[in-house]
């Protein structure tokens, strides 16, 4: 078995970190999808306000690909939609209702692994759940008219206070295997599935990885197994929707289950947590006793986005993180010399030592700068890129350099080590996003 | 500290937009932001930052300087009481030196101050920290004997063509610091150019530098040469510790290790450029030391062995915190090397066999900050190529 060793790179030791047993919590009162989640999907809604729908029916689709349609995650009534600037559709709330969902034809291991392409495709089509397919580059919903080269799942979660996907895995075994199962016939080439402890299925090519965030990224993953070129698509997968879609093809409905940290510095009761996706953020933190001055992020720390309790969570998120937001202002803090209780760097600029857990805020440590290199950025990146080079190139805006310095490898994501560890306080991965639409523009 | 809270707090609207003088508000922010940690909070990208910003850098550089501060105003003290003839306590020599130093340190803080805070508020942009490191490197590299009025010009030609035309820290070019010696170096060469000793001391009082030394002789052997010298100890050891006539910081090679193991450990400082640095120096002088076996030229200076080169002149000095420098150096690791050997190596070919400057340190690191941008080209080609090779498969 290929085993992959990862060098470069940081695991953050933040604060408030869950435990790993799942408890289930009181369902949310509505759900919502917010279209604006997927890059460059032109959403054209299929319900109106006050329609019923059940679990898995079409709430909306995407113009530009109209058999790519998304589904309900719940049963119930459309509560609001609510439009942004030029009626763009911004989100879909569900009041729900009941438990009922849209069912389709099952398929048995035997009848699976015995597939066409075009028959488990459909299936997924109409079942409403190709959106959970995304493809590299741009991180983006696949096309179901593509044929990949290969699909990538990565079963190891690195990012701060994720949920243990390995343990997740073990439990679901049987609906993960028949997801793996149908994929692989998505494919002419391979499906990768990288983990930590050495998952073994079938239809897949099982590899290990070691080290630290952000190992656990399917851009990075790729990148050491098999590195993208120009022209060339690749699927991703995550594995807690490799599960979801086995359960479709095994059970014929969606189950639109998710697991999720609820945790952060500012949780007073940090909680892995079974919910529904898009499940309500108030729902979420119920039984949290917050203080006023908390940020909330749909998400990991790194990349997740800041919403308010009346907001529901990410499509693809996984977690929920609540930071202390308020920040104080020590006296000649720049002459510090730190501890490991006031300081968490990735440098020796302080005196703090030792694993200790963090108690981050969100403080940003500091204004925007140029950039002074001293390596902060390269000794979070685990992969052959000039992070400052391809960085210039997209500022530049010069499509052939930044294709030279490997963008089509690049995701955002990737990169957010990179601003997390930035003494300038530079935003790298938004630029990289910069970089990949301008790539995406050009053709 | 609460009350100078209260008073920041209280005077703050009168910089802010609308207010009587908000054109002044960069000088207003870099006061408050330097007394008090910025309470700034993430609002694109990771919600949670690393504890380092450019200020911390920036304050531990001037930290990393301290040593070669406090030394340099013993020795400056120890070197005035030579050349009267007297003996002194280290105390005595502290106080005397630093009190030839501090005017120069004054007059250097002042213009850079001056400079960076009149490019913020015409140029609208926030007052950069580097200006403290390019203020605390600039007196270091002076004479004690320097003008005062020539420190001042020094200083502004230093921040203003070497750092502010090109937009400020993280955009120029050439080490400002180096760029305000060389300034001085090529126009008042009387005061600085490395021949002759500037010694705080009584008028007319005067000898020859180190480097000067196997220089002006024809057909010696440099050592031999430079233990025969009796106005000051040029023997090894006395070279590394650094109780030699200099510019006020950099006659420790010792202090001047102490401050690049500082930069080192807390990564501020290349080790790269420093190793590659001291490799280029022995490398090199290796070879002049061959060359003066072989060919029996009469250049004194090719005998001059690799560790007298290593303790002689600012090459310590230089290396540790002005080659090490992030942003006028190479950019990349391979090219780190690469720019800390030729550093080293230009310096040995400079003292050596160019007859006009004894010294070559400053020379040999401005020229390699002009062709950082170039060994970083090639090591990106190198890059590129091998990525190109896969994509063609």
């Amino acid at each position: 078995m290929n085993h992959i060793v990862i060098k470069k790179g940081h695991n953050i030791r933040i604060g408030g970190v869950p435990p790993k047993d799942v408890v289930s919590i009181a369902g949310s009162e509505s759900v919502a999808i917010s279209p604006k989640t997927f890059i460059g999907v032109k959403p054209k809604r299929m319900v109106s306000e006050g329609d019923s729908v059940l679990i898995g029916s079409p709430l909306f689709f995407d113009k530009t690909k109209p058999e790519v349609k998304w589904a309900s995650p719940a049963n119930g009534t459309i509560k609001t939609i609510q439009f942004g600037a030029r009626r763009v559709i911004e989100k879909i709330e569900i009041k729900v209702e009941g438990t009922e969902a849209v069912s389709g034809p099952s398929f048995t291991s035997e009848q699976l692994v015995s597939a066409d392409r075009t028959t488990l495709l459909t299936r997924i089509l109409e079942a409403n759940l190709f959106p959970l397919i995304r493809q590299r580059p741009f991180n983006k919903v696949a096309n179901p008219k593509d044929t990949p080269r290969d699909i990538f799942i990565s079963a190891v979660n690195t990012a701060p206070l994720s949920v243990d996907l390995s343990l997740l895995i073990e439990t679901e075994k049987n609906a993960f295997q028949a997801g793996v199962i149908a994929l692989s016939k998505l494919t002419n080439g391979d499906v990768f599935l990288t983990s930590e402890k050495g998952h073994q299925f079938q239809n897949s090519i099982n590899q290990t990885i070691s080290g630290p965030h952000p190992s656990g990224n399917v851009g990075i993953q790729i990148h050491h197994s098999k590195p993208m070129k120009p022209g060339e698509l690749i699927w991703t997968v995550n594995a807690q929707h490799v599960i979801t879609l086995g359960k479709l093809f095994l059970t014929g409905s969606y189950i639109p289950d998710v697991i999720l940290t609820v945790a952060g510095p500012g949780a007073s009761k940090p909680k892995t947590v079974a919910c529904k996706v898009g499940a309500s953020i108030k729902s979420l933190i119920v039984d949290q006793n917050l203080k006023d001055d908390v940020r909330l992020i749909s998400g990991d720390v790194l990349t997740g986005k800041t919403v308010d309790e009346s907001q529901f969570l990410g499509f693809y998120d996984s977690s929920v993180t609540i930071l202390p937001d308020s920040v104080n202002r020590p006296f000649l803090g720049m002459l510090a010399l730190g501890s490991s209780d006031s300081k968490y760097s990735l440098t020796n600029t302080f005196l703090s030592f030792g694993e200790k857990e963090f108690k981050f805020n969100t403080a940003q440590n500091g204004e925007e700068r140029a950039i002074v290199p001293i390596n902060a950025w390269e000794k979070v990146l685990p992969m052959d890129i000039y992070p400052n080079e391809l960085f210039r190139a997209i500022l530049a805006e010069d499509i052939e350099e930044m294709e030279e310095l490997g963008i089509w490898e690049c995701d955002d994501e990737d990169f957010a080590l990179c601003s997390f560890a930035c003494p300038s306080k530079i935003d790298v991965g938004s630029v990289i996003r910069k970089g990949l639409d301008l790539m995406e523009l050009e053709g | 500290m609460r009350w100078l809270r209260n008073i920041l707090d209280k005077v703050e609207p009168v910089f802010k937009k609308g207010g009587k003088l908000e054109k002044l508000y960069p000088i207003f922010e870099a006061t408050d932001t330097i007394l008090f940690s910025t309470d700034e909070r993430t609002h694109s990208g990771p919600h949670i930052r690393d504890s380092i910003d450019v200020k911390r850098v920036m304050i531990l550089v001037v930290v990393a300087l301290i040593p070669c501060y406090i030394f340099g105003a013993m020795n400056v003290g120890y070197q005035m009481a030579l050349a009267l003839g007297e003996t002194s306590t280290w105390q005595q020599n502290l106080i005397r030196g630093g009190l030839k130093i501090l005017p120069i340190i004054a007059v250097t803080f002042a213009a850079g101050a001056f400079w960076e805070l009149l490019f913020a508020v015409v140029r609208k942009h926030s007052v950069s920290e580097g200006f403290l490191v390019t203020c605390a490197l600039i007196p270091l590299v002076m004479p004690a004997t320097i003008p005062l009025w020539q420190v001042a010009v020094a200083t502004t030609f230093g921040i203003v063509i070497g750092k502010e035309i090109f937009g400020g820290v993280g955009m120029n070019i050439f080490n400002p610091a180096l760029v305000a010696r060389s300034f001085l170096f090529f126009t008042y060469p009387a005061r600085i150019s490395g021949d002759k000793v500037w010694v705080a001391g009584p008028d007319g009082y005067s000898g020859a530098t180190a480097l000067a030394v196997p220089a002006a002789e024809l057909n010696q052997d440099a050592v031999t040469l430079l233990e025969s010298v009796t106005q000051f100890d040029f023997s090894w050891i006395n070279m590394f510790n650094g109780w030699i006539p200099g510019s006020i910081g950099e006659t420790s090679t010792l202090w001047c290790g102490v401050g690049a193991l500082f930069l080192v450990i807390t990564g501020l400082g290349s080790w790269r450029v420093i190793v590659g640095a001291i490799l280029g120096l022995t490398g090199m002088a290796v070879l002049t030391n061959f060359m003066a076996e072989v060919t029996g030229s009469s250049n004194t200076m090719l005998t001059l062995p690799a560790h007298y080169h290593l303790v002689m002149g600012g090459f310590a000095f230089g290396v540790a915190f002005m080659a090490t420098e992030p942003v006028t150096g190479a950019h990349t690791d391979k090219g780190r090397w690469v720019y800390g050997f030729f550093i080293g190596a230009l310096t040995v070919i400079i003292r050596s066999i160019n007859p006009a400057y004894p010294e070559g340190t400053m020379l040999a690191i401005l020229l390699m900050n002009a062709f950082a941008p170039l060994i970083d080209y090639f090591v990106i080609q190198g890059n590129v190529k091998r990525r190109m090779a896969r994509y063609a498969q």
